[in-house]
């Protein structure tokens, strides 16, 4: 963080973000937004509220419901040098771009030497009552697109950060933003130029016991779990993932050989999920510090349930960090 | 009597011309008007696809063009020979045993190719297909570039990481790299449009999409977008009458694919793609269109595929009638004839030296993809990201202007949020 004493404003996650893409557009302008519903209305969760009164429908552009034709038409524009940034008004429904995605944009440097500097930006995650197609976590598709960076904020002075690095990248980025965080979480976020690396992990919390490696709104169930886990004398660290494609590996081993006990925490369901390729950069780099199985917390391998009850059951909870992180200490 | 009350009816249930009913135009350039169908028929047991409707109209002439002058047909023709004769060329290679994979061609859409590039200027760009591999010619690649993506060498354009057409250049010839699927190369090209808009020009973007390929969903994505946004998409659409086995009248129920223009509200032109002097006419008209901000245009070109889809594919699906119809269409064969003995613009003597110039130049191509090294294995790695200041990233056209205005960010609506 900045040491200069200036104030800082309170900003919910949401505006950090819009805040950060504001700024890369007064700042660079090569950057233009295009998507669905984001001029005028200024995009369903109001990401890009005032921008066409800003930078105008030239650089704020709303297009038909189109989603292939949203990320061709941005990798073209970044084809002459532009850096467009793309909204996808859900997450959800990236599946309708994918092949524009892993086959068009991702494959384009290493095939031709076409670098594409792109930000694929929206709302992704669950727990807001979003029912199957308004709430899934479909970052580890493109995880596993090698040419794709694939980035996960859990804070709003990381997603600002990360949001103006992402913008910056020669690289397409694809940046998952959570809808359950946009405005449940508030800190102070200089409101100066600032970027966070993409590819770096931070640790939320020191700890010397037991590792929970995780990203996103898993972060604050991993946050919570541990306030109470420290009163029963077990102390966790938080590593907060922030970049999951590439993965901070360094950060990874690290906190292993510090605790040598690991929890790997997320929301997108259990199988194929990203745990299972956090347990074997471990047993790559850190096998020997183990002391004991590296657990994996995440949401069951079914679609993302409508009713709360149902939802609830489907997201990991902090009762669940509790009882994983008893057990696997008792080990 | 009964007659007449047929006709009242008839006349009660067809809708009045006027207001009701709107005219769309079409815009058909072609001296000869194919109109055929090909269906699936079972005989003893066995499905074939059998064509019916008259083949047995005579040639058409080529058609003057209101652009091109005797050196430009000339240059095009040279391109369309270039292009026919390395296509030989690769499969004599893969004979050899010296190609990696297949051989595709555009045998018979040379002229197609060829002058719908050539209409393209230096700032424009191309998004070619497979069978275009005489437009990435005319764009500036060599046969050699080609042959050695072909033989999978270290010196082709993607340095062996991948194949045939799938090449491209953002630096100094302006082609964007195909992919395997079809369509995507349409909203692509539209982005391109928009980034030059964006620094201040109207460019014109082309690329090709076929009887097949129209049928995905990206190509509406891509069209109507550009419709949409008025960017310079200057789309051929190859009707080409197979999709890899599959014919035409399997893909789409329309009379002609330049209807589908109607829909999207922008120009629909069908020209004769055996004629380079109709496609040339047609892609310098969308060209310019494009260049004055006006928007996309739909140019239909009619022609066959005479090969199979890749070298492995011997075509015994189609007619033999078909074949021989559209053989006697060959657009070098006619252009040819058009340059030698309509126009006289070529001598025999001239006509020799330059078809003995081309071989020359594809003779030594030839050589130096051949004698062209392989890639180390090692050379797999690494260029997955754009890292190290590989590429510089900066405006190709001019730096965007940017609208003057209060700095201050507002926002921060709280109110009617979708999912809170």
């Amino acid at each position: 963080m900045p040491d200069k004493k200036i104030a800082m404003p309170q900003l919910t996650y949401l505006e950090a973000i819009r805040q950060g893409i504001w700024e890369e557009m007064e700042r660079d302008p090569t950057v233009f937004c295009l998507g669905e519903d984001i001029g005028i209305y200024g995009g369903a969760f109001k990401v890009t509220d005032g921008f066409i009164d800003r930078f105008g429908p030239e650089r704020v552009i709303d297009t038909p419901i189109a989603e292939s034709a949203i990320v061709g038409a941005a990798f073209g524009a970044s084809l002459t040098g532009m850096r467009p940034v793309a909204e996808f008004q859900f997450m959800d429904f990236i599946g309708c771009a994918f092949n524009q995605i892993v086959n068009m944009v991702a494959k384009a440097h290493y095939r031709w030497g076409a670098p594409a500097p792109l930000v694929i930006r929206g709302p992704s995650g669950g727990n807001v009552h979003g029912g199957p197609y308004h709430s899934q976590n479909p970052e580890m598709w493109f995880v596993h697109a090698p040419g794709l960076k694939v980035v996960c904020p859990a804070s709003a002075y990381d997603a600002k950060g990360l949001i103006k690095a992402a913008i910056r990248d020669n690289n397409p980025v694809i940046f998952f933003e959570h809808k359950y965080l946009y405005r449940r979480i508030k800190e102070e976020v200089p409101a100066e130029d600032y970027i966070v690396p993409l590819g770096k992990a931070r640790t939320v919390r020191e700890g010397r016991d037991l590792s929970i490696i995780t990203y996103a709104a898993m972060v604050h169930i991993a946050l919570e779990a541990a306030e109470t886990l420290s009163a029963e004398g077990t102390e966790i660290e938080i590593v907060d993932l922030r970049t999951i494609s590439p993965l901070d590996r360094e950060a990874i081993a690290a906190t292993v050989r510090k605790t040598s006990n690991v929890i790997v925490l997320h929301e997108h369901s259990r199988t194929g999920g990203l745990a299972g390729e956090i347990a074997s950069i471990i047993n790559e780099d850190a096998f020997d510090h183990l002391d004991g199985p590296i657990v994996r917390i995440a949401a069951q391998d079914s679609p993302v349930p409508f009713s709360p009850p149902q939802e609830e059951y489907f997201l990991p909870q902090v009762s669940d960090v509790l009882r994983e992180a008893r057990r696997l200490k008792a080990y | 009597m009964v007659k007449k009350q047929k006709a009242k009816r008839a006349a009660r249930s067809a809708p009045s011309p006027g207001a009701n009913q709107r005219t769309y135009t079409i815009a058909d350039h072609r001296l000869e008007k194919l109109d055929i169908s090909i269906r699936q028929v079972r005989k003893s047991g066995k499905v074939s696809y059998e064509v019916t409707g008259d083949l047995s109209a005579p040639v058409p002439p080529i058609r003057d063009s209101k652009y091109l002058g005797k050196r430009q047909c000339i240059e095009i023709y040279r391109w369309m020979l270039l292009n026919r004769k390395m296509e030989a060329a690769l499969e004599n290679l893969y004979k050899q045993g010296k190609v990696v994979g297949g051989v595709y061609f555009g045998l018979g859409q040379e002229g197609c190719s060829c002058a719908s590039a050539y209409a393209l200027h230096k700032e424009d760009w191309l998004g070619p297909m497979i069978r275009n591999q005489g437009s990435t010619l005319v764009r500036g690649f060599s046969p050699r570039d080609i042959m050695m993506q072909y033989m999978a060498k270290a010196g082709s354009p993607t340095h062996g990481r991948d194949a045939s057409s799938h090449f491209g250049d953002i630096k100094d010839r302006n082609v964007v790299s195909p992919i395997s699927t079809l369509g995507d190369l349409l909203p692509v090209l539209a982005g391109v449009a928009l980034g030059a808009r964006l620094q201040g020009r109207n460019i014109a973007v082309m690329t090709y999409i076929g009887d097949g390929g129209q049928s995905t969903g990206v190509t509406y994505e891509g069209l109507n977008f550009a419709a949409v946004q008025d960017l310079g998409l200057v789309l051929f659409v190859e009707n080409n009458l197979w999709a890899y086995s599959t014919p035409a009248d399997m893909q789409f129920r329309v009379k002609d694919l330049a209807e589908r223009a109607i829909a999207y509200g922008i120009p629909g032109v069908i020209v004769d793609g055996t004629d380079p002097c109709q496609v040339y006419d047609a892609a310098h008209e969308a060209c310019e269109r494009a260049r004055r901000g006006q928007g996309p245009t739909l140019i239909e070109a009619k022609m066959m595929r005479m090969k199979g889809h890749a070298i492995h594919d011997a075509a015994d699906y189609v007619p033999k009638p078909l074949f021989e119809y559209w053989r006697k269409r060959d657009c070098i064969t006619r252009f040819e004839n058009y340059l030698l003995n309509v126009k006289k613009w070529l001598t025999v003597t001239e006509n020799r030296e330059l078809i003995a110039g081309v071989d020359q130049q594809l003779e030594a191509d030839r050589d130096f993809a051949v004698s062209s090294p392989m890639p180390e294995p090692e050379s797999a790695a690494g260029g997955v990201y754009c890292e190290n200041g590989c590429h510089e990233i900066e405006p190709k056209y001019a730096m965007p202007k940017s609208r003057k205005g209060s700095v201050v960010s507002a926002g921060g609506k709280e109110a009617a949020v979708h999912l809170r």
